[in-house]
């Protein structure tokens, strides 16, 4: 008998590190993260990735995002490959990853501490 | 586990940039760097070595890249005695250099850091180096660039060069050498661009970033024990 298991998520959390006065709303790093995918993985990886964008806090600089466990490698070289946002120069750095939302919460409450 | 960012490029005439550039490494997290000063070099002895380390709490390493014309300019130049241990790497696209540099054993790295001399790797350099024990780097930094058709050949170039080291199980370091600060990337996002993008996997990656750069490091400390006559013959007790 095959046993179908759920689709697992990864949580990643990741770094914002900026050039002077950072002008930004959440959605334009959900655009430039989506368009990141589309330039160099296409709709084959796209559509297998769920992304969705769980916390971005621009004042602390980090970012909270979830996708699917298999495309966790795609989601961190989207990010490490996105240069500049609306002309800012910026880096998104992946910082840590895990499996449940609770340790990487603890985690940033660990690095605030 | 600790990676390596095999090569940090510092302009030696402008140390806001070199400081601007440690900063945003910490940010990231890296914590061992392998820099390349660049400039006037005729001080780079123990003052610069301790006045750059004076700006990071990061563990720096040292190198320098030779570009020699021909032959006989790649010859007087390794006859530079070095008193400080320094990574001595190699960049040109002449294959003779290449071949020449790749059979000295004072050569611990033979550089293919742009996409035109990426070209000129042929399988003999790799397997003359495999012999050697010395290292073919290949840069990520021609992957930055924003032409979307210049940057899909740079990868393609990549990808090419790539598995042609890992095929003849040749000696693989990858660095980013990127020239712009806010290129930086912490090696563990490379690892998965080199992982997604280029076709290697975890396993390989991690071996590019880690373990052969602290073997790198290991062989050039090496070079500069007293003790140590060759490749496996060392004086143990310091020959007493």
């Amino acid at each position: 008998m095959n046993i179908v298991r759920n689709e697992r998520n990864r949580y990643i959390l990741f770094k914002i590190i900026h050039e002077g006065y950072l002008s930004l709303e959440h959605s334009d790093i959900l655009k430039s993260i989506w368009k990141s995918i589309w330039r160099f993985f296409g709709m084959k990886e796209a559509n297998k990735i769920g992304l969705w964008v769980i916390e971005i806090d621009l004042e602390n600089e980090f970012g909270l995002i979830r996708c699917a466990h298999q495309t966790k490698e795609i989601i961190i070289t989207a990010l490490s490959l996105i240069t500049e946002i609306n002309g800012n120069k910026i880096i998104l750095s992946p910082v840590k990853t895990s499996g449940t939302i609770k340790s990487i919460k603890n985690y940033i409450i660990f690095k605030k501490t | 586990m600790p990676y390596f960012e095999s090569r940090l490029r510092l302009n030696l005439e402008n140390f806001e940039e070199i400081k601007n550039k440690f900063a945003i490494c910490e940010k990231l997290g890296i914590k061992n760097v392998i820099v390349e000063p660049v400039g006037d070099l005729k001080n780079n002895g123990v003052e610069l070595r301790e006045k750059i380390e004076s700006l990071t709490k990061m563990h720096l390493y040292y190198r320098i890249s030779l570009r020699p014309r021909n032959i006989d300019d790649l010859k007087s130049k390794l006859n530079i005695n070095n008193k400080l241990p320094t990574i001595l790497s190699i960049e040109t696209p002449i294959k003779e250099i290449q071949i020449q540099a790749a059979k000295d054993s004072r050569v611990d790295v033979i550089s293919f850091a742009d996409p035109k001399t990426m070209k000129t790797l042929t399988t003999g350099v790799i397997s003359l180096s495999k012999q050697n024990n010395s290292y073919i780097e290949i840069s990520l930094a021609s992957m930055m660039v924003v032409n979307k058709a210049q940057q899909s050949k740079n990868f393609r170039e990549l990808y090419r060069i790539i598995h042609l080291v890992k095929n003849l199980k040749g000696n693989l370091l990858i660095s980013g050498n990127f020239e712009d600060s806010y290129h930086l990337r912490h090696p563990r996002a490379l690892i998965s661009i080199c992982h997604t993008l280029l076709g290697l996997s975890i396993i390989e990656a991690k071996q590019s970033f880690n373990e052969n750069v602290k073997k790198l490091i290991e062989r050039t400390l090496d070079r500069y024990d007293r003790n140590i006559i060759e490749y496996g013959i060392k004086f143990i007790k310091g020959g007493e």
